[in-house]
């Protein structure tokens, strides 16, 4: 058991944190947004620095690909990080090219990337399949929760390629730990913005964060987002079992509903405009939340895994 | 990083649990059900703790000079985890290892650590914390009881409350005023007073919370040694403060949290609801919370393992494991329905273990105040 980074770690850390603070931030997260697009550049950066192979690396396994993908998301990096750089090789055996979109079932409904994504891995009862798409199978979807949205057409994805038995647990599995990690980036980067904005707004002739009850709400954001991080890693570092895996993403969505309301209660009306960064994170908070059956779909998946004996 | 536990580790786990199962009796849950500081618990602990003293196991995170091992706080930590989940055997012994003895390492004279440690790496001796007051509560510093030095003793006078197990304890950790000009944290002594000194009264206050479990102690003319001054004169809160790193965190109440939600998953199955989609959202949503508050508290012993200095990343723990102890005591009431109602039914035993959680051992807000200050920074009130 050891919570510090050990010298590889903190490299590769040092190492994405110098590659993010070229090629994102809030900022090309706003403007690529405005367009509908994905971040390009950042993908083929990440590719380039061998983030894509950390999850299968001799010497790198989950926990570093996962460091990675909570790092990028803390940047609002507009790539699919968690679907490219773990939940896909974790699940092909192989780092798969341009955005992955992840799918949970056939219903047609907007996926995250969906309309870039070269790769859809849809998660089909106790199966996962592969599905290659082209641009005439995918459609993009106009929305403002922080990620470009596309449907993918439903023909499309019966043709997909089984990855054998049980390749739909752990495609679910993986993927509860990809959103626990992006969600524990994005509410990170929100509870900052607001903790340095308390700080800085005055009212009644002090800063707005020296009032108690402010201070209070922060702080219990504080203590979810940590927790998020904690069970995010550990998850990582376990394989994404059922339960661990479910338990992170339970945490997690939760929290993130919390701090979604926390930070833009306490960064009053200026939180809701595109002149303040805090949208960039807090409106992929609810796309997060919605993935994979929500919340209580991962509530009852840790149970089961607990207590039934199934995912 | 990494998230393992190493094979002598997953061995020491295996070991206990194998020696709680020899060692604890058929009717243990009965004993545990009245709390530590229940008779019954006091008086299994009088037994059980000398033989895990015997294993080496009691003390081992103290150093090999004071009948420890040198283990790390990691194994303290499984100790301490399989502990709480069984109900807590070591009763109020726990007190002891975690923070009690180690203040007297750090603070204490050679008489003192000669006199005090062995009986407690031995398992047979019993304490009490003298901290609170009627008018210091969360306001710690404003404590009033006064200790006047007269020659070689100090003549103690005021009242303690909420004081666990002052009704069994032979020592207690008080906190005196011995500068009376003296305001605030200034001015505070340490004494490690015996409790069987004349002019020291302990009532019982009736509660909800359990028998037993709340006292006042109240101190009258009580002569109590100057060799028994924990620390310099007047300079006592240093000592607390250190104490309290280690208190704070001590207690693996999580992991009582969690056996219990076992414990109310299994109730569920005996009858047949564990397909409800209800109970298990309720249920997967109380396990996210305990294991929440467990990773914190892994991350304050690894700061302690890494020899970082303390931090107020333990309030972080201390609040993450408040939310899950509420989650797991109201999921407790509910489950059981108006069976809960009927004293010590396993509804009303759950809940009255976790109920107190945002209170004891300090309210939430002032460690809520903590995080706001020293891990966010925010401008004091
Ligand atoms: C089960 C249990 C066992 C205990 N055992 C012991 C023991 O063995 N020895 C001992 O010395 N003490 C013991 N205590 C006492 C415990 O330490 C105190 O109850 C605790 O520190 C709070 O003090 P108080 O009860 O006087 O509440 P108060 O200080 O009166 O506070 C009441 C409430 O006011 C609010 N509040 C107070 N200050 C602030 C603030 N600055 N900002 C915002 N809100 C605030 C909080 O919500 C708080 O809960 C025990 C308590 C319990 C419940």
């Amino acid at each position: 058991m050891d919570f510090q980074p050990n010298g590889d770690q903190q490299a590769i850390q040092e190492a994405v944190e110098a590659l993010l603070a070229r090629h994102a931030g809030a900022e090309r997260a706003i403007a690529l947004a405005a367009k509908g697009e994905t971040d390009g550049e950042l993908e083929a950066a990440l590719a380039e620095a061998g983030y894509r192979d950390l999850a299968l690396g001799p010497e790198t396994g989950p926990l570093e690909a996962a460091l990675v993908v909570e790092a990028v998301s803390r940047a609002a990096g507009l790539v699919s990080a968690g679907a490219s750089l773990l939940v896909a090789p974790m699940l092909l055996g192989e780092a798969a090219p341009g955005p992955v979109a992840l799918a949970a079932g056939d219903e047609p409904v907007p996926l995250r990337f969906g309309a870039h994504a070269p790769t859809l891995l849809v998660a089909r009862g106790d199966e996962a399949f592969r599905v290659d798409l082209t641009p005439a199978d995918r459609e993009p979807v106009p929305s403002n929760f922080g990620y470009p949205m596309g449907r993918v057409r439903a023909d499309v994805r019966a043709k997909g390629r089984s990855l054998g038995a049980g390749s739909g647990p752990r495609l679910r599995a993986w993927w509860r730990v990809a959103l626990a990690l992006e969600a524990a980036g994005s509410m990170r980067a929100a509870l900052a913005l607001t903790v340095d904005y308390v700080q800085r707004r005055r009212q009644f002739g002090r800063p707005i964060g020296s009032f108690q009850a402010v201070q209070h709400r922060l702080a219990e954001c504080e203590v979810l987002v940590s927790g998020a991080h904690w069970l995010a890693l550990e998850a990582a570092f376990h394989g994404a079992d059922p339960e661990r895996s479910a338990l992170a993403a339970a945490h997690a969505l939760e929290a993130a509903g919390r701090v979604f309301h926390d930070t833009h209660q306490f960064t009053g009306a200026m939180g809701f405009t595109l002149e303040h960064d805090l949208h960039v994170h807090t409106m992929r908070l609810q796309a997060l939340r919605l993935e994979l059956g929500g919340l209580g779909s991962h509530r009852v998946a840790a149970s089961r895994a607990r207590w039934v004996g199934t995912a | 990083m990494e998230f393992g536990w190493s094979e002598e580790e997953e061995r020491f786990r295996q070991d206990l649990r194998a020696f709680l199962d020899e060692e604890l009796p058929p009717n243990w849950e009965e004993i545990a059900a009245g709390g530590p500081g229940s008779d019954e618990q006091v008086r299994f602990c009088r037994s059980f703790c000398p033989r895990l003293a015997e294993r080496g196991w009691l003390t081992q995170h103290w150093p090999r000079e004071w009948g420890g091992l040198d283990a790390s706080p990691w194994r303290h930590a499984i100790l301490g985890e399989e502990m709480w989940a069984r109900g807590e055997p070591r009763g109020p012994q726990y007190m002891n290892v975690n923070w009690i003895g180690p203040a007297i390492m750090r603070f204490g004279t050679e008489e003192q650590k000669a006199e005090l440690l062995p009986p407690i790496a031995r398992g047979e001796a019993l304490w009490c914390q003298g901290f609170s007051e009627p008018e210091a509560g969360s306001d710690l510093a404003a404590l009033r009881t006064a200790a006047v030095r007269e020659g070689e003793v100090y003549r103690v006078n005021g009242s303690k409350i909420w004081t666990s197990y002052a009704n069994h304890a032979e020592r207690c950790f008080l906190l005196v005023r011995t500068d009376p000009a003296s305001r605030r944290q200034r001015g505070i002594s340490v004494l490690l007073m015996p409790m069987d000194l004349a002019g020291i009264e302990v009532r019982e206050i009736p509660s909800v919370v359990g028998d037993r479990y709340f006292h006042e102690v109240f101190l009258n003319d009580v002569e109590v040694p100057v060799s028994c001054r924990l620390g310099p004169e007047d300079e006592g809160w240093a000592v607390v403060t250190y104490a309290l790193q280690y208190e704070r965190v001590g207690a693996a109440r999580y992991a009582r949290a969690a056996r219990i939600l076992d414990r109310l998953a299994e109730e569920a199955r005996r009858r047949g609801r564990l397909d409800d989609p209800r109970l298990l959202e309720r249920l997967g949503e109380a396990r996210a919370a305990c294991e929440a508050a467990r990773l914190l508290t892994y991350r304050v012993i690894d700061m302690r393992a890494h020899g970082a200095p303390p931090s107020a990343d333990s309030q972080l723990a201390r609040v993450a494991g408040t939310l899950a102890e509420r989650r797991v005591a109201d999921l407790a009431l509910e489950l059981f329905g108006p069976e809960s109602l009927a004293y010590g039914s396993p509804g009303a035993q759950h809940f009255r273990a976790a109920m107190t959680a945002g209170v004891a051992v300090g309210a939430t807000e002032i460690q809520l105040n903590l995080i706001a200050s020293r891990i966010l920074g925010l401008p004091r009130e």
